[in-house]
């Protein structure tokens, strides 16, 4: 599903995202990425979803090769890639359902389409009451969800949350977790980056600890040991 | 495609409507730009009629002698008719001198005594020239040292005539030269402006626009509404603009009349009548300005 073969991320003048990194995920996994600040973490989501493109090495996503994705293309990924951010990056002048409705509209999916899963997706993120608000009368684990229901509408393959319990208390983490494992038993593939012990610990599943950007270790079923 | 265009549409609507203080505040600049232009205009074109009120005032008095035959007279005033520059000729007679002069000095006693003294009338018959344009003196001045009638001419009272010309001519150049160079000064203010504000006004929209890039849209479909937007901001500016200008105009025009003649008026009428080549060119180039600023500001928030 992600294959990343030898990657390596640079940043001048002589920053290291990430160091001859090789790591292969496999359809319907749910792997943490751990790690302290500025081990590459995020570094790693981004090349995922092609904000940031590798210094050296390849990165394959269902056998897409997007080492040297074009400009043009990247939309086309990111219309795959569910991607969801610790500061949930909602538009502000949208209203919930506006939100989760944006990522089928800027695809061309016709507006029967959009009534037809917007709800649907409200409905398995829990704010088919709230569809009218707007972000800042959210509390932030609803705009989480939210968040979550954008990055689900094109029922992507892959889900990539980048700390998304960040800016959450401990409650509504949980709830978030209790949602990505939902949606990872649906069938995808959820790569989970925290720093969030407790959640990795909860999780019991595969974690892959980042250091100094090299992949420190990588244990099915792991805990957080930093 | 249908859908793509109702989507831009309605998303440079909402965008309006749901930052109104941003789109009032964007207006309200780019409706100040467009006064500031609609003000030279409107200067350009009262200096315009006031250089023309001025210039039709201008006459030259040419006195011909007590004695002059008028068969001289008449053929002075048919040449001068025939000259291209001369725009009209009056003739005002021994006698219709004579009345004028005592009717211009009734409240003068000692004046009028002095014509009654004389016992006669002492006064020769008056050509009034009037020329096309204050240039044309020059002309008119030349023409009449025609020797046919050159003796005839007790008096041209060009002198201080040509003194008056001279400066209107120099003063309506400076004022032309100068309105041309305010003009251009004027224009590159509005377009740093209009560009300035618009960059402000894409700036602040800088996180939503790299939002809508992580969720997959593509440039042309973040670029769309802005542009739309940018069509409906120049509108209302343009019609704000028209709102306070033809009022403006209404009520400071008699008083423009008032100083100037009514026949020097017409700024009313002039914006009457150009008003759609006025506004239309003026909501053209706001247009341009502000779509080509959006797509500028746009381009540097697209890369993410």
């Amino acid at each position: 599903m992600i294959h990343f073969k030898n990657v390596s991320k640079l940043y001048p003048p002589d920053v290291i995202g990430l160091d001859h990194v090789n790591l292969r995920v496999e359809h319907g996994e749910f792997i943490s990425i751990v790690g302290q600040s500025g081990t590459g973490k995020s570094t790693l989501a981004k090349l995922l979803f092609a904000e940031e493109r590798p210094t050296h090495g390849v990165i394959e996503i269902g056998g897409w090769d997007i080492t040297k994705i074009s400009n043009r293309d990247v939309p086309l990924l990111r219309r795959q890639i569910g991607v969801v951010f610790q500061d949930f990056k909602l538009l502000p002048k949208k209203t919930v359902y506006e939100n989760i409705a944006f990522a089928l509209q800027v695809a061309g999916i016709p507006s029967a389409r959009v009534r037809e899963v917007v709800p649907r997706v409200l409905a398995i993120v829990g704010l088919e009451d709230k569809v009218q608000r707007f972000p800042h009368q959210l509390s932030g684990g609803e705009q989480q969800r939210v968040a979550i229901g954008r990055a689900l509408v094109h029922q992507p393959k892959i889900l990539v949350a980048d700390e998304p319990t960040g800016n959450l208390d401990t409650l509504n983490s949980r709830d978030i977790l209790e949602l990505l494992k939902k949606i990872n038993e649906f069938g995808t593939t959820v790569v989970l980056v925290t720093h969030d012990r407790e959640i990795v610990n909860r999780l019991k599943r595969r974690v892959i600890t980042l250091e100094g950007g090299k992949i420190t270790s990588d244990v099915e079923e792991g805990r957080y040991k930093l | 495609m249908f859908t793509s265009i109702y989507r831009v549409i309605k998303f440079a609507l909402q965008n309006f409507w749901r930052n109104i203080w941003l789109s009032v505040i964007t207006i309200s600049m780019l409706v100040l730009t467009l006064l500031t232009v609609n003000i030279l205009l409107v200067l350009n074109r009262a200096t315009d009629q006031v250089i023309a009120y001025v210039e039709n005032r201008i006459e030259v008095n040419v006195y011909f002698n007590e004695s002059a035959d008028q068969t001289k007279v008449n053929e002075a005033l048919t040449y001068l008719r025939t000259l291209p520059e001369v725009k009209d000729v009056q003739e005002i007679s021994a006698d219709n001198a004579l009345v004028l002069f005592k009717e211009k000095h009734a409240q003068d006693p000692a004046v009028l005594s002095s014509v009654d003294e004389i016992g006669r009338n002492p006064f020769g018959p008056t050509l009034v020239v009037k020329a096309r344009a204050a240039k044309d003196f020059d002309t008119i001045i030349s023409a009449l040292d025609n020797p046919r009638f050159r003796d005839e001419i007790r008096q041209k009272d060009f002198s201080d005539y040509q003194s008056i010309v001279g400066k209107i001519r120099q003063t309506t150049t400076q004022i032309r030269d100068g309105g041309i160079v305010l003009s251009i000064i004027f224009f590159i203010i509005a377009l740093l402006i209009i560009f300035n504000t618009v960059r402000v006004a894409i700036y602040i929209h800088r996180e939503e626009i790299s939002i809508m890039r992580l969720v997959g849209a593509s440039s042309r479909f973040i670029r769309a509404p802005f542009l739309v937007e940018t069509i409906l901001l120049s509108l209302f500016s343009v019609l704000i603009v028209m709102a306070i200008v033809y009022p403006t105009l209404a009520l400071i025009e008699p008083k423009f009349s008032q100083y100037f003649g009514s026949g020097a008026g017409g700024l009313t009428s002039y914006f009457e009548q150009n008003g759609v080549l006025i506004f239309g060119a003026q909501f053209i180039a706001l247009l341009f300005v502000t779509m080509v600023s959006t797509a500028l500001a746009l381009r540097k928030h697209l890369k993410v």
